[in-house]
């Protein structure tokens, strides 16, 4: 027992040293990482301090029917803020959102995060209004935002001046989607203050998108009133993507100048100094009043060859070729420079035309040699008019000695001024192709490219449909809707009843009897009626005329024959011996006496009391009639 | 003159002239749609064309309608649409081309359909159901006529009767893919919460895209059991889904 508590003892041991040399084997990370250096090199994001939060309203008296913003800052992630969708509501006042966003800010070693929430505020009446305080989580905990007053007077004090704002302009308000512009946001600042840059400006809003490598900030002077004042502007360029209203509207974080004091810039013929505020930042959220612009599609009519979006005005230089000799087979570079009215526009190069029989002509490259993007551009040109938009180059690999110049590739834009698509085809520039032999490689893929161009053919969007086309009264198939098995039971029903005719006649054409009796039984029914009526009148001469044509005719099946043809005897044939000699033909002799002298006589026959025979003539009838039937 | 027979009277000329007036009425909200779209005012187009589509379906009216929805970032509206153009018109290219594009762009899957289902789509899903049916009659009448009205069967009669008859056993298939194919819908509302039972409060599988095509199995309540093209079976909200006989 001692020796199996030592053997275990002994196992643990080893399993723990061996864990133990496992573990201090792992490579320890590496103090030599410059980057993993650099990560840790940054200053840390103060999330630890507790959240606080402060509320003004910009400025705290105004007029009424003037704008206050109204502004809560945290100390906190903007993430963090479980701010509420919906705006306070104090009866009077009327709250517009306005922008929020977040920024750091250093102090004490630590990144200090600075959210802020922006609303515009107007209220129509003087008095003083308060905006209760009210709780927001942040970090999941509830911190209180405190209240704040405004007052509304008509006649606020000469210090207070209005509300800091953004402005934000673009050239025109109707553009084509597509359509790069210069967008500016102005900050002028108070009159008589000093101008202050912004941080973090951005513009928000949907269906449109900023270039953020085309910003350029500047302090210029801009008309305010009727004279100028120097303010900070940000330029950059937007284009819309979407058709319909677009709503635009920028924002951005007050953080003056980063110098330990102000400068002062004296301009020359004694015009207006220029003060640019310093010190440290305080990072104020301002925002704008949105801009709206409207944004109408690219028509599609019209459009030319070779168009891939560029909407503006533009021009090419003449393309050159890097030698004017080259053998069959090897390639060749042309050169194509764009310009454009600014040089931030975005031009994406045509795509090359299909191959020929003469050229294989590849995708448009930069001067980098990647692929041509809309970002391959330059700033100005020295000697041109406008400034260069996109240089792009083909590779093109003549095939055969007939070519003497390069094919013109298709290129088009779109003039938003004129509202028309414009040519801008790349001319043919000529060269001289000396004997060679093309490789089998190009020509291989000279034959492959058509089909790989059709597949690879990027799916657009398609115009309207000109007409309604194939319309039906429901999207519900039609075999199962209550009607079409009906409709499907009628030519059934039809063949059915074909069918059936059919096998009555083939059945009738057998028994032709039937056909005699049915006949025989329609005219002795249309005989009796007649001698009926006749009795009813008490016409004793139809009378017996009509009995016996009806005797007649109920036993002319029987033989058959003609019932014109039948005499009374052929009528008593039918009836056994005794009853021949009976009552019974007695009557039969009785009608057809009177009704043969009637038909072949000169006299009438002996037709007294005739009609009182009609009880036994129904009785006889009915008899044949039933015989008939059998 | 009895009040049924007035009745009778106004009904057929309230058919008489309804045609007509209809057909002026669509004619007027397809322009009207036109005209929308052209002013970039894709939520009246969207509407105008909507309400055309729900007077009389038509292929064109389908293929605007999710032109203008698209237009307006309702990705499954816009197929629903596109898919109720072809479902309608298979030739239609701009609504199949259109259809192509949203996926590309969303990023979303085709219905995965079954080889039945595929011969299906190569005419209008009312077709098929009229091809049968004239088939099979075709070729009873080529069988039973000659003999009916006494007539000796022609070698033609008989080839147009086995014609017909072939032409009947070939549609089936596609009958039946038709029937299938109606089931199959698509979600029309952003982040459809897919649940695992039909109740509000049941814990969600997964949240689906706009556009995603879902074949529904059963209806129990407002919910739909659904079954998507990866495989998953769980219950939407019937107003999420809209089916392609809808």
């Amino acid at each position: 027992m001692k020796s199996k508590i030592w053997f275990l003892g002994a196992l643990v041991c080893l399993l723990l040293l061996l864990a133990a040399s496992r573990a201090g084997a792992q490579p320890a990370p590496s103090s030599q990482d410059p980057l993993m250096n650099l990560m840790l090199s940054q200053p840390k994001i103060d999330i630890s301090s507790p959240a606080t939060a402060t509320v003004e309203f910009e400025p705290p008296v105004v007029r009424p029917g003037d704008e206050a913003v109204y502004r809560v800052n945290f100390n906190a992630l903007e993430e963090s803020v479980a701010w509420p969708e919906e705006p306070p509501t104090v009866p009077g006042l009327e709250f517009q959102p306005g922008g929020h966003g977040e920024i750091f800010q250093m102090g004490g070693g630590v990144m200090q995060p600075r959210t802020s929430f922006n609303y515009h505020v107007r209220a129509g009446a003087p008095g003083e209004f308060v905006v209760p305080e009210f709780s927001v989580k942040v970090y999941g905990k509830p911190v209180t935002v405190p209240a704040a007053r405004l007052q509304v007077t008509s006649t606020p004090p000469a210090s207070v001046v209005p509300a800091r704002r953004l402005r934000v302009e673009v050239p025109g308000t109707n553009l084509y989607a597509g359509q790069p512009v210069r967008a500016r946001v102005i900050y002028a600042g108070p009159p008589g203050s000093p101008v202050q840059g912004l941080a973090q400006v951005q513009l928000t809003g949907q269906g449109f998108i900023v270039d953020q490598s085309a910003v350029q900030q500047r302090i210029s002077n801009v008309p305010r009133g009727r004279t100028s004042a120097p303010a900070y502007v940000y330029e950059t360029t937007l284009t819309p993507l979407t058709a319909g209203p677009v709503s635009i509207m920028a924002q951005g974080f007050l953080a003056g100048l980063h110098t330990s004091g102000p400068v002062v810039i004296t301009a020359p013929g004694g015009s207006q100094p220029i003060t640019i505020g310093g010190g440290p930042p305080q990072y104020t959220l301002l925002d704008s009043d949105p801009l709206e612009i409207s944004v109408r599609p690219l028509p599609r009519r019209g459009e030319l060859p070779g168009f891939t979006g560029a909407i503006g005005t533009f021009a090419i230089d003449p393309p050159s070729l890097d030698t004017d000799s080259v053998q069959a087979g090897d390639p060749v570079k042309l050169t194509v420079t764009v310009r454009g009215d600014d040089a931030s526009q975005r031009v994406v190069p045509p795509p090359p035309p299909a191959p020929g029989r003469d050229w294989q002509i590849f995708a448009a490259m930069d001067a980098s040699g990647s692929p041509a993007s809309p970002t391959s551009r330059r700033f100005g040109a020295p000697g041109s008019s406008k400034p260069v938009c996109a240089s792009f180059s083909y590779t093109l690999i003549p095939l055969t000695t007939e070519a003497r110049a390069t094919p013109a590739i298709p290129f088009s834009y779109f003039d938003p001024g004129r509202g028309a698509y414009v040519d801008l085809t790349i001319p043919p520039v000529t060269l001289t192709v000396k004997g060679g032999v093309a490789s089998a490689d190009a020509r291989a893929l000279t034959q492959r490219e058509p089909a790989d161009a059709e597949t690879e053919k990027e799916p657009t969007l398609s115009g309207l449909a000109s007409a309604p086309g194939l319309a039906t009264d429901s999207l519900v198939p039609v075999q199962q809707r209550a009607w079409f098995p009906l409709l499907q039971l009628a030519p059934g029903a039809a063949f059915l009843g074909l069918w059936g005719w059919d096998r009555r006649r083939r059945y009738l054409e057998r028994h032709p009897e039937v056909v005699l009796k049915r006949r025989a039984l329609r005219g002795l029914r249309r005989e009796w009626r007649g001698a009926r009526q006749a009795a009813r009148a008490g016409d004793t001469s139809r009378f017996a005329a009509r009995a016996a044509g009806a005797l007649r005719v109920a036993c002319s099946p029987h033989y058959p024959a003609e019932p014109r043809a039948l005499v009374g005897a052929d009528v008593l044939a039918l009836f056994p011996e005794n009853e021949r000699a009976g009552r019974v033909g007695e009557v039969i002799r009785r009608f057809f006496a009177v009704s043969d002298a009637a038909r072949f006589g000169s006299a009438a026959g002996q037709a007294d009391g005739l009609l009182a025979l009609k009880p036994e003539l129904d009785s006889l009838l009915a008899r044949l009639e039933e015989r008939l039937r059998a | 003159m009895s009040n049924s027979f007035r009745i009778s009277i106004g009904l057929s000329l309230l058919m008489l002239f309804a045609k007509p007036c209809l057909g002026a009425s669509i004619e007027s909200l397809f322009h009207e749609g036109v005209s929308a779209y052209g002013a970039a005012d894709y939520e009246r187009a969207a509407d105008a064309f909507g309400r055309a589509a729900a007077i009389q379906p038509a292929s064109g009216t389908l293929q605007n309608l999710g032109n203008a929805e698209w237009q307006q970032g309702q990705t499954g509206p816009a197929i629903v649409a596109w898919e109720q153009a072809l479902w309608l018109d298979p030739f239609n290219q701009s609504a199949r081309n259109n259809l192509r594009f949203a996926r590309k762009v969303a990023q979303l899957e085709s219905p995965d359909l079954a080889w039945y289902e595929v011969v299906s789509t190569w005419l209008p899903a009312n077709w098929w159901a009229w091809i049968a049916g004239l088939s099979l009659w075709l070729a009873v009448a080529m069988t039973l006529l000659p003999s009916i009205f006494r007539r000796r069967k022609t070698a033609w009669q008989q080839a147009v009767a086995a014609m017909a008859l072939m032409v009947f056993l070939l549609s089936l298939p596609a009958h039946a893919g038709v029937y299938t194919r109606s089931h199959i819908g698509f979600i029309v509302e952003k982040d459809t919460p897919l649940r695992l039972t039909p109740t509000a409060d049941s814990q969600n599988l997964t949240r689906l895209a706009a556009g995603t095509p879902a074949r529904w199995e059963r209806l129990r309540g407002r919910f739909l059991l659904i079954q998507t093209p990866e495989g998953l079976r769980g219950w939407v909200e019937k107003s999420c889904l809209s089916a392609m006989g809808d």
